[in-house]
């Protein structure tokens, strides 16, 4: 019982410290929106290229649930990670070391609000597609029906991720930039290998619930065998904001919940608890003498008791006065700081492997380069979305904030950003020019504005920078994808209008600005 | 050189006033502003760096309002917050040119000031290692040369001895007297030694409000005669306390040595003793006055 106390008011809080945070209303947007697509049909979930669901109660909740794993799925763990980093930084989480409370205790407390934020999401999802339903669908609204697919296939595997961002926190080396950045690699690899099985998809394909933990196979597998019903198509699915076409459409039959479904996501559930167990086997429990077990020569890991030199005595020392000394606007100066604290901290490996994608998108085929460049442009993630909101996470606004001119500052930090993007695109834009192709040169530029511009706006009003690394990594990986040309700022798909993202460059440092002028008045 | 504070106030949502009608006029000296945790002494000095606007009254430096000019402060202001934070991986000496370029000084200038700096607050040996491996005092150190670094004429310094050991505290306390005289020097804390070593006056705010400006002898001599001292057994101390302002005791083989405030003597054994300044403050941030 008293187990369960500690459980309850641990999650409890933490989850009411998120929630009240603004980002999550960022969030909750994001949300909305993924909502809106679904229920309207603009996410479109097509069997060939020519076959689509009727938009009914069932194939929304159907492709809600798609759209919830595919997306939750990666930027879920962004939106949920961070919380036990939160307790390092606070202190909080040294306070707690010293009661009686067992570390995996405290990382299931962890797991349950990370698990809580992202069931918030799926319930507004819910409401927001029931709501969509009666405004947009065809049919009557069968609420079981709709609200199914995200029960039984998208809660589970939230869960898992909600374990998976705690097994990353309780491991040293994964918590923070490196740890993000594999959960990346790792999930763009296994979340598109985990429904491979469904191309060349015939009558006879049978799903493993046990070995599709996001729920792809069986909702593709549903979806394919209500289109074969009508029609004389065996084909897997796509998936995506496809445009809108002439599709021929098939009434959806729904998902059949066998008991092996039911009995795999439970399975699912208990895997997130034993990896939430694994986990403790190396939480460090807030020891700084764990914290990082190797850094570079002179960067401590933990502070580091000031030398016992005897210190010089005061009366010999004397401030020289300023006297007529102006505070003039530095631009070059500040533009030098703002270097330093945009790159400083950065390990040798991090320029090995910028130097390294310079040189490939130097070396490659011609046709290569849009992916290199998307892989350049998502290496500094981590360091752009300190922009806005750098001040705010190491709290140093009251010191910054009454220094003249605080908004030369934050426009500032926005150079250093755009001019290290395009360090990082370097190769491919010399290669662009080499070849004459002015229309990439002038998408090549166009991005090199918009994405610091982004990382700007929303670290500026969110106050975190997870916003912008949950919506850059989804934004970027759907590039790769290349069937969004809506979502292309950098000319690298064709036929894009990538052009209107210059002014939506200019509109994002606007916001960005209106933003952080707000906040010096407030205060 | 004159911050003028007019009736100012601050709400805060919620309907919670912070501040209420706060009136002061100051000219170049160190003004000590003492109070209780939660009077008020945060929120006030965020109103002087122009971090906060004020809800009601006007704040002007040098007759320009600062809510409407704030930059005509800023260029002259340094600031150590309460609670701030520093970049972990930039070195002290690369935080401070970061800030010095912020306060908009010059390379030179700014180099000259930045290694006076550091001998100042006693981190020469440490400028060349990250700031996140400092320990909690190095990094107070690393702010007080932050405030420091454009020479202002208006110096807010918000509890910035904490963290310090007793011999840093000694330094700052020298330090804040030698830069006294031609500025503006504003010391808010709760520890009344460090207001007694520098104050040339003292404000007592609590509940938002002031309570008291002196100078320290004047708040001194509002309780000559009034601070009585001698020895009690220890059972008596509870029922002494609920009677009257204990500022201090120590415990002796005989009994405990009591400090009692009191208008009268409070025993016959009770003999007079000089008045500190931490008489005075408990006397007037406590309700009653010397007696309860």
């Amino acid at each position: 019982m008293k187990t369960v106390r500690v459980l309850y008011h641990l999650a409890r809080a933490d989850l009411i410290e998120r929630i009240r945070r603004y980002s999550f209303l960022v969030m909750l947007g994001l949300v909305l929106w993924l909502g809106y697509l679904a229920a309207t049909g603009e996410f479109r979930l097509t069997i060939g290229v020519d076959y689509a669901g009727v938009v009914d109660s069932a194939w929304v909740g159907a492709t809600m649930a798609m759209t919830t794993n595919c997306v939750l799925g990666l930027v879920g763990f962004y939106i949920v990670t961070g919380s036990v980093a939160r307790d390092y930084i606070t202190g909080v989480g040294q306070i707690m070391a010293t009661t009686p409370m067992s570390g995996r205790l405290y990382l299931v407390g962890k797991w349950l609000s990370n698990y809580a934020v992202l069931g918030i999401t799926v319930v507004v999802l819910a409401m927001a597609g029931i709501m969509m339903q009666l405004w947009f669908g065809q049919g009557r609204l069968d609420m079981v029906a709709m609200v199914s697919p995200l029960v039984h296939l998208s809660l589970p595997w939230l869960g898992l991720i909600a374990a998976v961002a705690v097994l990353f926190e309780s491991v040293t080396w994964l918590r923070g930039g490196l740890g993000n950045a594999v959960y990346a690699v790792l999930f763009l690899i296994l979340f598109p290998a985990s429904y491979l099985p469904l191309v060349g998809w015939t009558r006879d394909f049978r799903v493993n619930p046990f070995v599709d933990p996001a729920g792809m196979l069986i909702i593709g597998d549903s979806v394919s065998r209500s289109a074969s019903a009508v029609y004389p198509v065996e084909a897997g699915f796509s998936f995506g904001i496809l445009g809108f076409s002439e599709f021929q459409l098939f009434p959806y039959l729904g998902i059949r919940w066998t008991a092996g479904i039911l009995a795999s996501r439970l399975l699912l559930l208990l895997l997130a608890v034993a990896l939430v167990m694994l986990a403790g086997r190396w939480f460090d429990r807030f020891n700084p003498a764990r914290l990082v077990p190797t850094r570079r020569k002179g960067a401590a890991a933990e502070p580091v008791p000031a030398p016992a030199v005897e210190p010089i005595p005061l009366s010999s020392v004397r401030l020289t006065p300023l006297a007529g000394a102006s505070a003039r606007f530095r631009f070059g100066a500040l533009l030098v700081g703002e270097f330093k604290l945009f790159l400083k901290g950065q390990r040798w490996w991090w320029y090995a492997v910028a130097a390294g994608l310079m040189a490939a998108q130097l070396v490659s085929q011609y046709d290569a380069l849009p992916h290199l460049l998307i892989v350049a442009w998502v290496w500094p993630t981590l360091i752009l979305s300190g922009l806005g909101c750098r001040e705010n996470r190491l709290n140093t606004r009251q010191i910054v904030f009454s220094a003249p001119r605080p908004l030369s500052q934050l426009l500032a930090g926005w150079l250093p950003a755009a001019l290290v993007i395009a360090l990082l695109g370097s190769g491919a834009w010399a290669r662009f020019l080499l070849t004459g192709d002015l229309v990439a040169v002038l998408g090549w530029l166009i991005a090199i504005v918009f994405i610091p511009s982004l990382a700007l706006a929303l670290g500026t009003l969110t106050g975190s920078g997870k916003a912008f690394e949950a919506l850059y990594v989804l934004w970027m990986y759907l590039l790769t994808q290349g069937s969004t040309p809506a979502i292309d700022f950098a000319g690298l798909i064709p036929g894009s209008r990538f052009v209107v993202y210059a002014p939506a460059a200019a509109g994002l440092v606007a916001v960005a600005t209106l933003a952080r002028w707000r906040q010096l008045r407030a205060g | 050189m004159e911050l003028e504070i007019d009736r100012v106030g601050k709400q805060y949502r919620g309907g919670f006033w912070g501040l209420r009608e706060f009136t002061l006029d100051l000219h170049p000296g160190v003004l000590g502003l003492l109070g209780p945790n939660g009077a008020g002494k945060s929120t006030l000095m965020r109103i002087l760096a122009t971090i906060t606007r004020p809800t009601e009254g006007k704040v002007a430096w040098n007759d320009t309002d600062i809510a409407q000019k704030p930059d005509d402060l800023r260029q002259v202001l340094g600031y150590l917050p309460q609670d701030f934070g520093v970049y972990p991986n930039l070195t002290g000496k690369e935080f401070l040119e970061y800030m010095a370029a912020i306060k908009g000084m010059d390379g030179k200038t700014a180099r000259r000031r930045i290694e006076e700096l550091l001998v100042v607050v006693n981190l020469v040996d440490a400028a060349k290692r990250p700031l996140g491996g400092y320990s909690g005092g190095m990094k107070q150190r690393v702010g007080i040369a932050q405030a420091l670094l454009n020479d202002p004429q208006l110096l807010i310094v918000d509890e910035p001895t904490v963290g310090l050991d007793p011999a840093e505290r000694v330094r700052f306390r020298n330090l804040l007297s030698d830069l006294a005289g031609a500025r503006i020097i504003i010391l808010s804390t709760h520890i009344v030694s460090d207001v007694e070593a520098t104050a040339t006056e003292i404000v007592i705010i609590n509940k938002g409000r002031q309570v008291e400006r002196a100078t320290p002898d004047r708040l001194l001599a509002l309780l000559q005669g009034q601070v009585w001292q001698w020895v009690v057994p220890e059972e008596q101390l509870p029922g002494l306390k609920q009677r009257h302002i204990v500022s201090g005791t120590v415990r002796r083989s005989d009994g405990i040595q009591v400090r009692v405030v009191s208008q009268t003597a409070p025993a016959a054994e009770a003999h007079p003793v000089a008045a500190s300044l931490e008489d005075a403050y408990l006397v007037l941030v406590s309700e009653g006055g010397g007696e309860r």
